[in-house]
């Protein structure tokens, strides 16, 4: 998997959405995406908010990537629109299995990387702070979304190591692959565990007295406007 | 496991993130087994065994009760994130308070507790499975219908009568021991020896 994954940032312009208003529109999306039904108004729900994160990515200038979405998730539609009514048989499953695919959990995860990409880890902080979530949750959370790039380029360095000495070539079993692959991998992490809280503790995380600031968080008009779209949604989703 | 603090310290909490970071990666990778009808059934055992090895080096991390809990609050909270049912979120709070509990009589120290608490802490991926049974059944069956098509739907409801919760329930658990043992061989193996744990 040679994926560059992107998370939080940690310097830029403002987020374009506030982090609550971008984690709603995860949930609604994922809602629609994984449940709905692919006839009646249900089906033009899906084909909009499967829609939503086109917007963000060209709005992010992330144009290759946009145009790249929006075509799967068009010929997803199509797909699921048309061809899937009129097949049978074993033809409707690898249908269903290659539309399913793109359609019920590439979105919210579009979603999530347009979140991840435009808001900066002190935003997400923020926002989570002015939900009351405890402290532990809050960091964790933190932590965790920004550990995925971590270990992708970790697995990268083991598997480099690995074709080095030339084990590509030996075949190995399930349980001996997960050992060799996995341990190396936690080995390292434990590592980083170490240095990243103490480079914690000398940022002052460690001591209980409430944090303050810089960066500006709060709902905006596109935020209310995006509410409430999503929210039209959810009850246009429950109420048919 | 050296200093036995009270209270979650920072530390604690870049552990949790960490871990859960790793353990994710762990099981979703375990989990795209489950596009085949036939192995959903043995999803559970399969991703609780894989999940084993991080699993167990957190618990050899933790030492004050509510890490356990929060990690898997955590995990819960992911989940829904990605479109879970939502109360996947409360099943892994409870099965987090028992597997801490659990660890807590051994102090979070016993390496045999935490290899049962590893089988308690497993149970939290049935909250996931729950929809597909019981109440809900014909109408969750009806709405995938439409969605994942005739062939699916059929052979995963033949697959899955209501007394198969039961036994994907049994069979997480026993995945959730074997995880734990295989993690504590991972762990004698390896971490043990370069002084890690």
């Amino acid at each position: 998997m040679d994926i560059s994954i992107n998370t939080f940032n940690t310097s830029g312009d403002r987020a374009l959405l506030d982090p609550r208003t971008s984690i709603y529109a995860i949930i609604v999306i994922s809602v629609v995406m994984i449940g709905g039904r692919l006839s009646g108004i249900e089906y033009i729900l899906r084909v909009i908010s499967c829609m939503i994160p086109v917007v963000f990515l060209f709005a992010k200038k992330n144009y290759k990537l946009g145009m790249i979405y929006f075509l799967l998730a068009l010929l997803a539609m199509i797909i699921e629109g048309s061809a899937i009514q009129t097949s049978s048989g074993f033809l409707n499953l690898l249908l269903v299995i290659i539309s399913g695919t793109i359609s019920r959990f590439v979105p919210q995860f579009m979603m999530a990387y347009c979140f991840m990409s435009y808001t900066k880890v002190s935003e997400l902080i923020v926002s989570l702070e002015k939900m009351h979530l405890p402290d532990v949750v809050i960091i964790s959370l933190a932590v965790m979304f920004r550990f995925f790039p971590t270990i992708a380029e970790e697995n990268r360095c083991v598997v480099d190591a690995m074709n080095m000495r030339k084990t590509k070539t030996k075949k190995f079993s399930l349980i001996e692959r997960l050992e060799y692959q996995i341990v190396p991998i936690m080995m390292q992490s434990v590592r980083i565990a170490d240095e990243l809280s103490q480079a914690a503790m000398t940022k002052g995380l460690g001591i209980n007295i409430h944090r303050t600031h810089i960066c500006e968080v709060g709902f905006r008009y596109r935020d209310y406007l995006m509410i409430i779209l999503l929210t039209a949604i959810l009850l246009l989703f429950f109420i048919y | 496991m050296g200093e036995s603090k009270n209270g979650i310290t920072v530390k604690d909490c870049i552990n949790i993130g960490v871990f859960a970071a790793i353990y994710i990666v762990v099981f979703f990778i375990t989990s795209f087994v489950g596009y085949i009808p036939v192995l959903m059934v043995i999803l559970g055992i399969l991703c609780s065994i894989t999940t084993g090895i991080p699993l167990m080096l957190f618990f050899s991390k933790s030492h004050t009760f509510g890490m356990i809990t929060a990690f898997s609050v955590i995990l819960g909270l992911f989940m829904v994130l990605m479109g879970r049912p939502w109360y996947s979120i409360l099943i892994a709070l409870v099965t987090g308070l028992a597997s801490d509990y659990i660890m807590q009589i051994g102090k979070y120290k016993s390496i045999n507790k935490a290899v049962v608490s590893s089988g308690v802490f497993s149970l939290w991926m049935i909250g996931m499975t729950l929809p597909m049974f019981f109440g809900d059944r014909e109408a969750y069956f009806e709405s995938i219908r439409e969605g994942y098509g005739d062939a699916f739907v059929d052979v995963l409801y033949r697959l899955t009568p209501n007394w198969m919760f039961y036994v994907m329930t049994v069979l997480t658990f026993i995945g959730g021991i074997l995880g734990g043992l295989l993690g504590r061989a991972v762990l004698k193996k390896h971490f043990m020896k370069a002084g890690m744990v």
